[in-house]
């Protein structure tokens, strides 16, 4: 494999401190080392992400992260063709703490600089993982984002729909929190909604009534938050029962929503007339098994192929970032030491911004 | 003899990319520019417009020193990432210096060390103390002449030159003072009674 290129990647936009090295072509690449360093230990106590501390822990880990994966994947500087860094959107403490320290490494070294937006990592997982080819529909659900993304190319993006207010992992997240669940709320929600009745509290299922595939979830929040309210007022606390049945209630409402506009969704995506139909999911919240099994019920349906990457290549990862920065640099493109990090750079310009997403663009 | 040694510094932990490079205790260059932003695409350009402007190139580093506040958060974690980068690509040390060290550089006799902070308040290094935030009018209450931070090319050549001189710390990480603002959650968790007989 003489065009081989080997990809060094630094990722730090939201909680978790990575660095990878991945090495192929576009299509056909493989990990050599992939080192994920997470915070939930310094974010637990205040039940939810803090920009300043996330920024101050990845400020002094990336450059160990690198080093370890370098270790791990037993090779030097030498051996490297380009670093690639995720340049945003995210938070922009943590986003500028990667891009300095690669723009450090690549000055050092004198390696190419490649600058890549987190969404699209996410988004180009299934061809790193799986080698599929374009055009795929691709759903993104994470803590910070709800998108469907028609992926015709390494950076051909067509938002379909994503959420106008929160995204499902901080639905999630949250519910944890009013439930006196741990953190993330992702595991420890489906972990109590396995043993709930889905169907004792009729959740709502926004925007289903309204065409086209944006998502809501910040009302079901709210619903949620009542039905709590309503128990703990009429016997001054919840059962564990209760908590069972609201989680459940809750996943299945947020089932329900992802499924029906996954539906719309590959509907658009199929009349583009993909030879070979694939639905790909990303993020966190993908780990869902209640999610998965009706997205892939929903795929099966229609006869698309149903792509789920590995866990630790769906969450936050540098890998992903190497990946889609070999795509990047395998057509020639790289950045200077002036690359700015964004803490908005949304993946699809030409869409109509999303409600609530700014003229900038998707949030982190 | 042994070659004199090639020592960059770097800051910005306030509203200024400022640089400076050193040979031995030759200084070869030093540099700031006033900006409220823009620091992170400033400062790498910066930094190699004054090495070749030198006829240097970075393999020539023999040691970085690096500005690590106390300041702006966000300043200081763009030098001290961009240092530790660099530290790891050319195998050198980055040695954090604070602008108490680099303010204190060639003073006789005992001072205060000052840098301004947020709302009126200035961060302070007491001699023997660990440094602390306090209002600006405290000062006089130590008793000594308060030093504040000397203009930003001047601070880069100081790091320097406490860099050359094997001082700093390595690795080099932020001296914020301030604890990051955080509260914990405000929501109380339910309480959580015994199931339904």
């Amino acid at each position: 494999m003489d065009d081989a290129l080997t990809i060094l990647a630094l990722e730090s936009s939201c909680d978790d401190t990575a660095a990878a090295v991945v090495r192929g072509r576009p299509g056909a690449a493989q990990v050599l080392a992939s080192v994920v360093q997470g915070q939930d230990d310094l974010h637990q106590a205040f039940g939810g992400v803090v920009p300043e501390i996330a920024a101050r822990a990845h400020a002094e880990r990336l450059d160990i992260c690198v080093k370890q994966a370098l270790t791990q994947a037993n090779l030097t500087f030498s051996d490297i063709d380009a670093v690639a860094v995720t340049a945003g959107p995210g938070l922009i403490g943590g986003v500028l703490s990667g891009v300095m320290c690669a723009k450090g490494i690549a000055a050092g070294t004198g390696l190419p600089l490649v600058g890549v937006n987190h969404l699209a990592g996410h988004a180009l997982t299934p061809r790193l993982t799986d080698g599929i080819g374009f055009p795929y529909l691709m759903l993104l659900v994470s803590g910070g984002h709800c998108q469907f993304l028609l992926v015709r190319g390494p950076e051909d993006f067509s938002r379909l729909g994503g959420t106008i207010d929160d995204a499902p992992g901080e639905a999630f997240d949250k519910t944890a929190r009013l439930l006196g669940l741990p953190q993330p709320g992702g595991p420890s929600v489906q972990a109590e909604a396995e043993n709930g009745d889905p169907t004792r509290f009729a959740f709502p299922r926004p925007l289903l009534d309204r065409p086209g595939c944006d998502l809501s979830f910040s009302g079901l929040k709210t619903a949620l938050l009542r039905a709590r309210d309503a128990l703990i007022a009429d016997k001054g606390g919840l059962t564990e029962q209760d908590r069972a049945d609201l989680c459940a209630s809750f996943q299945a409402a947020v089932v329900d929503v992802l499924a029906e506009k996954t539906r719309r969704a590959l509907e658009v995506y199929l009349t583009d007339k993909p030879p070979e139909p694939v639905l790909a999911v990303a993020g966190g919240v993908a780990a869902n098994t209640a999610i998965r099994a009706s997205l892939e019920t929903v795929s099966a349906d229609v006869g698309a192929r149903f792509i789920a990457p590995p866990l630790a290549l769906c969450t936050d990862n540098a890998a992903m970032i190497a990946y889609t920065g070999l795509e990047r640099f395998a057509t020639g493109k790289t950045d200077d030491l002036t690359l700015a990090a964004r803490p908005r750079w949304p993946l699809d310009t030409a869409s109509p911004a999303l409600v609530g997403g700014g003229k900038k663009g998707a949030k982190a | 003899m042994p070659s004199e040694a090639l020592v960059l510094g770097f800051d910005t932990s306030a509203a200024h990319c400022a640089a400076a490079l050193l040979l031995g205790d030759r200084v070869l260059a030093a540099t700031s520019e006033d900006m409220g932003r823009g620091q992170a695409e400033r400062l790498m350009p910066m930094l190699e417009e004054m090495l070749s402007g030198s006829g240097k190139n970075w393999s020539d580093l023999k040691a970085i020193g690096v500005g690590v506040g106390p300041g702006n958060f966000t300043g200081i974690r763009i030098s001290v990432a961009a240092a530790r980068g660099l530290a790891l690509a050319l195998n050198i040390p980055a040695r954090g210096v604070d602008t108490f060290s680099a303010s204190e550089l060639g003073r006789t006799g005992t001072v205060l060390p000052t840098v301004p902070a947020p709302r009126g308040q200035l961060y302070l290094r007491p001699p023997g103390e660990a440094p602390t935030i306090a209002a600006a009018d405290s000062v006089d209450s130590h008793g000594l002449p308060p030093v504040p931070p000397p203009a930003p090319a001047v601070l880069a050549e100081n790091i320097a030159r406490i860099a050359a001189a094997g001082g700093g710390t390595v690795p080099a990480a932020p001296v914020y003072v301030r604890p990051a603002d955080a509260s914990p959650s405000s929501t109380p968790p339910p309480t959580i009674l015994a199931d339904d007989p």
